[in-house]
């Protein structure tokens, strides 16, 4: 967690969006941008250079203010896909609160996607978080374009894992919204734990997915 | 930074409205807009409490926030959230739409001076404490670095350059705002009046007509009387009746009725066609667009304006046989309104007035408004369609007017030139498109 400060009521959340070059991860961003009420949200903050997308970081934050008062800033960060952004990469994961990690589904990507997947687990090991507890989300995107890998062969790699699995086309703005409230989920489910969101803060799951995600789910939870 | 993995830089973490602005970020800004006629302009953190802020003359810090009548605030966002706010205060002489506008002027200048300089700084703080790396790869990723640093370090130093930019379109936006609403407003004023006489006038037209035919039968009847006392023979009723008639000067008063009634239909005629000219004018019945015969808008306009048409000005009026042209008729009307009245107020006695109205191409009329007034010396030429640009003195509410001449006149698909030289009077030259539909 980036900043929790009990006194002054303030918590902030990082979500990463992690994955290969190219996978889709701005594009995601886009679309929750696009697509989620600008009520509970800020600004979509892009990085870049003349050169090429993302080589810093994009940075799209959301807000919910629970019953108790609690402000929660959930701050959702990209990651620059390209080997040689290692470090930068690393200083994104630090402290993160949850992933999602955006794969390629065109079949000549897999490779890239092991490669960034065995990269996100070594460096959550290298900034202190424990992959095997981190809330994890994997969505495979660019489902609308042909050489892509069938649902089933993707199933089955990840199914031993129990990690939610997510099919989308962030081009067609579809199971995008659907991967960020899951991210939701397991990360609140993570947060109560430690944080006690519910019991302290009567916030609920529902209450802080659907807050974040849904227009005008629960009034007066929302702030602005 | 030592051994791999130990980072201790975080992406993300909580900024301050301090930490993103500084002093020489903002006082620059507040200081001009306070030169704008305000008595204080800052910048406050959530509880109010003033970051920065400038008052005229006295700026010492910690001196009393001096609060004006007016008020106006913005909030600054930083990454989403509210962070503080641009407070504006003013005395009660201000115009509250002018104190809201600088609002949003400085409002916007602050909150994109925010989100250049986080991005910046984000770009440096990674750049100075994340990279671990072979000194080659460092040093392609301080070149990327750099150059996109650069790119914001310039956006930021061309910001204020952009603020100030902006501040002046603004500044005309605004006084160009005012001066439609204004022109809105007496339009429809003009119309509502319009509709409110000529119920009462039809009436007033109509009595009188049936008045002057009842009299005349009046008339008539005390007539036939007189005639028939006159042949009954009894010369002493006759007589008196006779008398009484001219002391009452019935012979000169029946005279005198027709003059009347003529004078008064004639009276509630012109009324009439005042209200009409003036519907007429503001075009206020009709669609945005809709075909109308220019010749008929320049009467209407001229009409409009006859009460400030001395009587020694001259008028004349060369209607060449023109089609109907289809375009907005009243920011037509009102531009030939301002170029009329601008040679008024030129050249305030002995006019000559030139309007001469003609075919130029297959599809484009002309319009020529040709003066006899002072001129207009070739230096500003050039800069009498901008708004403000005036030669009046300030404060005649003139300096509008022939920007309003050429954004109507565009806004019609035509153009407006003009032709001087000092002490030769002024030649206007509108064209205009047969087909004046455009698409804005
Ligand atoms: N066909 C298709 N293209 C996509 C989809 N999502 C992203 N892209 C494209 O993939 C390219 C890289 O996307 P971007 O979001 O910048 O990738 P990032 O490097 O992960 O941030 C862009 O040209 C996107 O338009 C998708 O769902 N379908
Ligand atoms: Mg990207």
């Amino acid at each position: 967690m980036i900043h929790y400060d009990t006194e002054a009521g303030i918590m902030v959340i990082k979500l990463v969006y992690y994955g290969p070059a190219l996978s889709g991860k701005t594009t995601n961003l886009l679309r929750l941008h696009d697509l989620l009420p600008c009520s509970g949200r800020g600004d979509l903050m892009v990085l870049d250079t003349a050169q090429e997308r993302t080589i810093y970081f994009d940075l799209l934050p959301f807000f919910i203010t629970a019953p108790s008062g609690l402000k929660i800033k959930v701050k959702v960060f990209t990651v620059p896909g390209q080997v040689k952004h290692d470090a930068t990469r690393k200083a994104v994961l630090q402290r993160a609160d949850g992933v999602a990690f955006i794969a390629d589904s065109q079949v000549r990507e897999s490779l890239n996607n092991a490669t960034s997947f065995e990269n996100l687990e070594q460096n959550l090991a290298l900034v202190g978080l424990d992959p095997g507890r981190l809330p994890l989300v994997i969505q495979y995107n660019k489902r609308d374009l042909p050489g892509i890998v069938a649902e089933d062969a993707i199933r089955s790699l990840w199914w031993s894992s129990g990690v939610p699995l997510f099919f989308a086309s962030a081009l067609e703005a579809w199971g995008v919204v659907e991967t960020f409230q899951c991210l939701l989920r397991t990360t609140y489910a993570a947060l109560d734990a430690t944080c006690c969101l519910s019991a302290r803060h009567g916030l609920s799951m529902e209450a802080f997915t659907c807050g974040l995600t849904v227009p005008d789910a629960s009034p007066g939870m929302r702030e602005r | 930074m030592t051994a791999q993995g130990s980072i201790s830089f975080v992406v993300g973490e909580e900024k301050k409205l301090t930490d993103v602005l500084s002093e020489s970020d903002v006082l620059p800004l507040l200081k001009s807009v306070v030169g704008a006629g305000l008595d204080l302009a800052a910048i406050v953190d959530m509880t109010g409490e003033p970051l920065w802020f400038f008052v005229p003359g006295e700026t010492a810090p910690g001196a009393m926030l001096p609060l004006g009548t007016a008020l106006e605030c913005r909030p600054i966002i930083l990454s989403g959230d509210i962070v503080g706010r641009v407070h504006l205060s003013a005395g009660e002489g201000i115009d509250p739409a002018l104190l809201r506008f600088l609002a949003r002027v400085v409002g916007d200048a602050v909150n994109s001076m925010v989100q250049t300089n986080l991005k910046r700084m984000m770009v440096t703080e990674l750049h100075t404490k994340v990279v671990q790396m072979s000194y080659d790869e460092l040093l392609e990723k301080n070149r990327q670095l750099s150059a996109s640093e650069q790119k914001y370090r310039e956006l930021a130093e061309h910001l204020e350059m952009r603020v100030q930019e902006r501040t002046a379109e603004l500044k005309q936006a605004y006084a160009r705002m005012l001066q439609q609403e204004k022109m809105a407003s007496v339009g429809q004023l003009a119309a509502g009046m319009a509709h409110e006489i000529n119920n009462p006038l039809s009436f007033v037209l109509s009595n009188l007509e049936t008045l002057e035919k009842y009299v005349r039968r009046l008339s008539e009847h005390a007539g036939f009387c007189e005639g028939q006392l006159r042949q009954s023979g009894s010369d002493d009723l006759a007589g008196r009746v006779e008398d009484r008639r001219r002391e009452q000067k019935i012979d000169f008063i029946l005279d005198d009725l027709s003059d009347l009634f003529s004078q008064s239909l004639a009276g509630a005629e012109r009324v009439k066609k005042i209200v009409s000219d003036l519907r007429g004018f503001s075009h206020i019945d009709e669609a945005e667009y809709s075909q109308l015969d220019v010749n008929i808008e320049i009467d209407r306009t001229l009409s409009v304006l006859s009460s400030e048409i001395p009587a020694d000005a001259e008028i004349t009026r060369e209607f060449g046989a023109i089609p109907l042209i289809v375009c907005r008729g009243a920011l037509l009307c009102q531009a030939f309104l301002n170029i009329i009245r601008n040679a008024l107020q030129a050249k305030p006695s002995g006019l000559k007035l030139l309007i001469r109205t003609a075919m130029n191409s297959k599809d484009h009329i002309t319009v020529v408004f040709k003066d006899n007034g002072p001129g207009i010396a070739q230096d500003i030429q050039a800069r009498i369609f901008e708004p403000f640009f005036t030669t009046h003195e300030v404060g005649s509410g003139m300096g509008m007017g022939l920007k309003v001449v050429y954004d109507a006149v565009s806004s019609c698909g035509g153009t407006v030139t003009v032709n001087s030289r000092e002490d030769h009077g002024a030649v206007f030259v509108i064209t205009l498109p047969v087909n004046g539909r455009t698409d804005e």
